[in-house]
């Protein structure tokens, strides 16, 4: 079965994938603090985040490719809900079409703010982009239960991350197992098919999970989990830290 | 619906994240009490399932698809609670891995299907199929109508959050998005409805508080 390959490229050897995965999300989520927090219009400082993000991806020895690839896909999304904003924010009117009696008015401040947004929501994402090609999720797990979040919560996402392929797996044997017995039946007829092999997979992850669960308790399990903890932070660490906030606070002060 | 970042302001983010972490620590507390350790593996599979089956595609029309969201079918399976866990751990890994939906945004997204889709589409549920009399037929009409409900009020909750965030003004954005979520919900109660009329046919036991 083919899938969305989740870790590609988190085995590569590079200075960001070496990095302590705690230091390497704290870096990431203040950028895109520092990206979110920019005022609309101060397009410079935008150029000057990308500008660190580049340079990031360079040393992270990620193909340019795969990142544009990747981050082109969620692109639609954003254009569908802001597409709208440069023609219906109030503003100074820089353009002005007629159609037919539709009047289409473009202001310029409507156009910062697209801009602004699209500059927002494109550069976070490739923040995101870097940590998780560059980090294993299960070491993201473990970096954010360092810094803090409950255990609870990352043991639910480790379990999930682990049957996620599995249950794709089956759903997808079911879909084609259905597609090669039912070509051109009614519309009908596949949505209902589609809801009872979904209703089929719930029943099957239900069952595996209590399986999951007895052999757990044979193996001594009492809802608690150990894992080894290897993070350790080098002064290199730090250093890239600080490099970075001094970088981020410099673009702002200067900037904005 | 999955807002990105940089569409909403800094105010409606932390007031979104504050309101979803307090609500999710109350929704884990509860499913913690029933659960016990059967907790862990059991939300992590189902949540896998959830994603899973967010994957699958339905035929709309005229080659568009839409697929299902699950607030509702996980909340009628498991228990409202147990419920909006399992849909914020489908929206963390899709922030996390698939960058679908922002990081700063993830307390809204949280907040608007997890928590308030889920909540008052299990409250819809249970009100219909209680007054029905709590059998089969009324938890399908139930679920029919709490779906349809859960994908639109979740629009709502999320046009008024946009438009508190000055992105774009509520008389446009409000009719925008309910609008198109009324008839995403048709598509989400035709599914959720015949995935648990299959459940009730094969293991009724599984869905949960059955009278």
């Amino acid at each position: 079965m083919h899938h969305a390959y989740l870790d590609e490229y988190t085995d590569l050897n590079s200075l960001i994938h070496r990095l302590d995965p705690r230091i390497k999300t704290i870096i990431l989520f203040t950028f895109i603090i520092f990206i979110i927090m920019t005022k609309p219009g101060i397009f410079l400082s935008f150029a000057c985040y990308a500008l660190i993000l580049m340079v990031l991806i360079l040393f992270s020895r990620i193909p340019f490719g795969f990142i544009l690839k990747k981050s082109l896909v969620v692109i639609p999304f954003v254009l569908l809900i802001s597409i709208s904003i440069p023609f219906i924010k109030n503003g100074r009117i820089i353009a002005d079409y007629t159609l037919g009696n539709f009047k289409l008015r473009v202001t310029y401040e409507g156009l910062m703010s697209f801009f602004t947004i699209l500059a927002k929501s494109y550069l976070s994402l490739l923040c995101m982009i870097i940590l998780i090609t560059t980090t294993k999720f299960s070491e993201l797990l473990k970096a954010f239960q360092a810094l803090k979040l409950p255990r609870i919560i990352t043991l639910i996402l480790s379990f999930m991350y682990r049957y996620i392929f599995v249950l794709q797996d089956e759903l997808m044997k079911m879909q084609q197992a259905k597609e090669s017995r039912s070509i051109g039946s009614s519309r009908w007829f596949h949505i209902k098919t589609l809801s009872n092999m979904i209703a089929v997979l719930f029943i099957r992850a239900y069952e595996r999970a209590e399986s999951v669960y007895l052999a757990m308790c044979s193996r001594g399990f009492r809802g608690e989990m150990r894992t080894i903890n290897r993070f350790e932070i080098k002064t290199k660490d730090l250093f890239f830290l600080f490099i970075i906030i001094a970088l981020l606070l410099s673009v702002k002060i200067t900037v904005g | 619906m999955h807002i990105p970042d940089g569409f909403l302001n800094t105010p409606v983010v932390i007031s979104t994240w504050a309101l979803s972490v307090s609500a999710l620590s109350y929704s884990l507390k509860r499913t913690k009490e029933a659960l016990k350790d059967k907790m862990v593996p059991l939300m992590g599979v189902v949540s896998a399932f959830i994603f899973a089956a967010q994957m699958l595609n339905f035929p709309v029309m005229g080659g568009t698809s839409g697929h299902l969201i699950g607030g509702v079918l996980a909340a009628v399976l498991l228990g409202p609670y147990a419920g909006s866990v399992v849909l914020a751990c489908v929206f963390i890994v899709q922030c996390l891995i698939f960058q679908d939906g922002g990081l700063t945004a993830l307390g809204a997204n949280i907040f608007n299907m997890a928590i308030i889709g889920t909540m008052t589409g299990y409250i819809i549920y249970r009100m219909i199929s209680n007054s029905l009399g709590g059998k089969k037929r009324g938890i399908i009409a139930g679920a029919i109508f709490a779906s349809w409900a859960s994908v639109v009020i979740a629009s709502f909750v999320c046009a008024i959050e946009l438009s508190i965030s000055g992105t774009s003004p509520l008389n446009i954005v409000l009719p925008a998005m309910v609008g198109v979520h009324v008839l995403i919900g048709i598509g989400e109660a035709v599914i959720t409805s015949l995935v648990l009329g299959f459940v009730l046919k094969v293991r009724p036991d599984l869905i949960y508080n059955i009278a």
